[in-house]
């Protein structure tokens, strides 16, 4: 048990690591294809290890921080951002076996979690001392404290459906039916929520590169720039996988196609929602700051709190009930 | 929300599509016939005549002649004869105005160097890029007497 | 009280929405902007200066490389001065070949300055599929002069190159492919929410301010002033062609976007009918001597540059070189009116504002 403790983190370390490291490759090769290009295929086979090479590059380079910059901040946001992204994979069941730590407040959790990462942008944002960074680690701030509500309200109904913030139970209870369909609306509300909690098309406001440069990094090099870049995209992981376990059932197979073993279904699932995010980015423009701070608390919070309504309503109705 | 759903699904058509790249570097570009690449020379054609020199914009063309080794024949031969590719423009000015067709482009383009001495090109250099010469030369000049453009 | 302060913030000369290297001094309180200044001339040549000491036929590759994304319409301008001052008579074949690579370069510009323009708002693949049709028109023009941006392709009394043979079949095929594409570009972009979001409503401004900063081509067209130097002014054989000037009616930034696109779609019109009608045989240069002494005098021509009014003003002493030359290059007056509408804006409209005025820097600073 002990050992299990040390090497399972390390050995996940490792296998999402691999995930930024192709998810990105990825991103490019999808965005490229959308776009009528090839995407990287120069460093290695196919492009595989175009990834790598740009990491080795960040990590050889020179590691450069402004003369007025606020020297301990500007070294301690890039931890500050990246920790909570990878603590908060501890709480997700990837199979029924595989799960570090099941606790019954496990989706508290992760939302509690998450939100320490904004600190850190806005940390970020603040040492640069750059106009810049701060007017993207202010919007940064502002865009994650506004859509955490919906995001937090939209799960609420299969809180209540399930009775538990277990996600070990969340997807226990989708065997039959996957939430998607009984808690559409959530589920969209959620959806656009994550997209712009992970600070992407048509969300990225934070680091919007047409207006604001890169917003709360654009002082950031090497090692530390990786760094937010790499807690940027261990959300993607994170949120991906959060979104499978909620609304896609899990590592529950649908049609009964049960000889598939569990943790492929989960990767298919994942897999899709990636795709889908990558998707997004390669149509959408970017939407306005004050436009995002209204479409949030106008827009999506009702929406989210009619769902918990509906949810509440429908959950006495004999026939259709027994689906929440 | 219909149109954010309409555009969704034009990207999505479009990642079927045949790829629009070309594989540059691997595979050089072809260029029309008509591409104004680097000049080629042929100093046997040349009369000095200076009119490219004249012509050229950025003044980036320099040549001298000498007396015809052949004291029986009147007129000069090209001694040398220098083209600055880092200011030359390639605006195909002096290929026009050349009566006898002695620099004539070619669709050679690849121009990058590492030093900036290499690009300046000597007679003997412009005369070896002699592969890809454009075939049409001065076709839309008439070269009917009286009809002559500047 | 919080004590709130006034933030100057430097846009460019290096940024990425600049659009080259305009530089923009803006102050800003919060997010609001208070004041903007525009400093250009990173970018300056000396173009006119320059042409002092060059005779007419050298003018033409520096006037490319003004507003190189329509290094056509930069052509004709000089080209088109000269000719007129000279009273020069034009072969009806090149006249034909001018309108067609004109109105090609005129897509192509809008082309980019659509791409560009959704980069700007954040939208990545308009841009490349923008640039993926622009490369036909570029391939079109290799084909035709041997450049795919700077073309020194008309001379005084005519065209460099008269057409190889086939290429008018393929500007035909070119304007039936580019039709089916906008219906792509409509699809993607014009009833995209958020699109429409960051556009409608934004910047804008009346018929009046606009004609009392000079603005022109689509700038002006799109508070409702039908103003077209090809129909207004009509030069070259436009006469002859039977198309359509867009204008808009509101004057925000959705309404120039629209305006553009269509004037995308009667430029096509216009290539449809100069294809079809397009001259066999005859000459592609006119009677123009040797050397070209342009009479002394002074003139002022104005041709609709994608951008707007390009004019260029000679004077001429009688020699072969003019003796003063000044363009009136439509970016830089469209620039104009940038600080007035900024002021109270949020600086993410910034970048839409900006782009929506479509300005080539190399012409702002010429």
């Amino acid at each position: 048990m002990n050992l299990m403790m040390v090497v399972g983190p390390v050995l996940l370390l490792f296998i999402v690591l691999g995930f930024v490291t192709y998810a990105i490759l990825f991103e490019r090769k999808v965005i490229g294809w959308i776009q009528n290009r090839i995407g990287p295929n120069r460093v290695g086979p196919w492009g595989l290890l175009q990834t790598v090479a740009d990491v080795f590059k960040l990590l050889i380079k020179e590691d450069i921080i402004p003369a007025k910059a606020d020297e301990s901040l500007f070294r301690l946001a890039p931890v500050i951002a990246f920790v909570p992204a990878f603590a908060v994979l501890a709480v997700i069941p990837f199979t029924e076996k595989i799960q570090f730590a099941d606790f019954a407040v496990g989706l508290l959790y992760y939302m509690a979690i998450s939100s320490i990462t904004i600190i850190g942008i806005l940390v970020g944002g603040w040492a640069s001392n750059n106009k810049y960074a701060l007017l993207g680690g202010m919007r940064s701030a502002a865009q994650m404290i506004s859509y955490e509500i919906p995001l937090v309200m939209s799960v609420v109904g299969i809180i209540m459906s399930v009775g538990s913030l277990n996600l070990h139970e969340i997807v226990e209870a989708q065997q039959k039916v996957w939430f998607i369909f009984p808690q559409f609306v959530g589920f969209a509300v959620f959806l656009i929520a994550s997209i712009s909690e992970l600070n992407r098309t048509p969300f990225d406001l934070p680091e919007a590169e047409s207006e604001l440069v890169a917003g709360y990094h654009v002082e950031y090099t090497g090692f530390r720039f990786a760094f937010f870049m790499l807690a940027e995209y261990v959300y993607v992981f994170a949120m991906a996988s959060l979104t499978t376990v909620l609304y896609l059932g899990g590592w529950n197979a649908p049609f009964g196609l049960t000889f598939i073993p569990p943790i492929v279904w989960f990767i298919l699932k994942f897999s899709l929602i990636v795709f889908f995010l990558f998707w997004v980015r390669a149509t959408m423009p970017r939407i306005r700051v004050d436009q995002l701070m209204q479409f949030a608390w106008k827009v999506l919070l009702p929406l989210a709190l009619a769902n918990i309504f509906i949810t509440a309503v429908f959950k006495e109705i004999p026939v259709i009930g027994k689906f929440y | 929300m219909f149109g954010l759903v309409k555009g969704l699904g034009i990207t999505l058509k479009n990642m079927t599509k045949p790829k629009v790249t070309y594989s540059y570097p691997d595979e050089p570009l072809e260029m029309p016939d008509r591409f104004r690449g680097i000049q080629h020379f042929d100093p046997e054609k040349c009369i000095v005549c200076n009119q490219c020199a004249r012509i050229c914009p950025t003044d980036c063309i320099t040549l001298t002649g000498k007396k015809h080794p052949d004291p029986e024949k009147k007129g000069k031969v090209i001694d040398t004869y220098d083209i600055n590719f880092e200011i030359c423009i390639l605006c195909d000015l002096c290929t026009e105005v050349c009566p006898t067709e002695a620099i004539v482009m070619t669709n050679n383009y690849e121009l990058a160097v590492y030093s900036r001495d290499e690009l300046f090109k000597d007679l003997e250099w412009l005369h070896n890029n002699n592969t890809n010469i454009r075939v049409e030369n001065n076709s839309a000049k008439p070269k009917a007497p009286g009809g002559k453009s500047s | 009280m919080l004590r709130t302060e006034e933030m100057l913030l430097n846009v460019g000369p290096q940024h990425p929405s600049t659009h080259g290297v305009l530089r923009l001094i803006v102050k800003i309180d919060g997010e609001t902007i208070v004041d903007a200044e525009p400093v250009i001339g990173y970018l300056h040549r000396g173009t006119e200066k320059l042409a002092e000491d060059l005779n007419y036929t050298q003018i033409i590759p520096y006037t490319d490389r003004m507003d190189y994304l329509s290094a056509m319409t930069n052509n004709y301008a000089i080209v088109h001065a000269t000719e007129q001052l000279m009273g020069l008579e034009i072969p009806e074949r090149a006249e034909f070949l001018r309108v067609i690579v004109m109105e090609l370069n005129r897509i192509a510009s809008h082309l980019v300055w659509m791409g560009t323009y959704l980069l700007d708002i954040g939208a990545m693949s308009p841009f490349l599929y923008a640039f993926r049709d622009r490369e036909q028109i570029l391939n079109l023009f290799n084909e035709l002069c041997g450049a795919r941006i700077t073309y020194n392709y008309m001379r005084v009394g005519g065209v460099k190159w008269d057409a190889p043979p086939g290429w008018i079949d393929k500007v035909g095929e070119f304007v039936q492919y580019m039709k089916k594409q906008m219906d792509e570009y409509h699809g993607l972009i014009t009833g995209n929410e958020i699109f429409i979001q960051r556009t409608k409503g934004i910047g804008i401004y009346d018929r009046e301010t606009a004609i009392q900063f000079g603005l022109s081509g689509a700038n002006l067209r799109v508070t409702g002033v039908k103003w077209d130097l090809r129909k207004n002014q009509p030069y070259s054989i436009y006469e002859r062609f039977d198309f359509d000037v867009p204008v808009g009616q509101t004057g925000d930034l959705y309404d120039k976007y629209l305006c553009r696109m269509q004037e995308i779609v009667e430029s096509l019109k216009i290539l449809e009918q100069a294809v079809e009608q397009f001259p066999e045989g005859g000459s592609t240069m006119g009677k123009v001597p040797r050397v070209l002494r342009v009479p002394e005098g002074e003139i002022y021509v104005g041709i609709e540059s994608p951008r707007g009014e390009l004019g260029c003003h000679i004077v001429s002493k009688g020699k072969d070189k003019p003796w003063r030359l000044k363009f009136r290059r439509p970016s830089f007056y469209n620039l104009q009116i940038l600080p007035t509408l900024l002021k109270g804006e949020n600086i993410s409209n910034l970048v839409a504002i900006l782009g929506g005025i479509d300005i080539v820097l190399g012409e702002v600073d010429c």
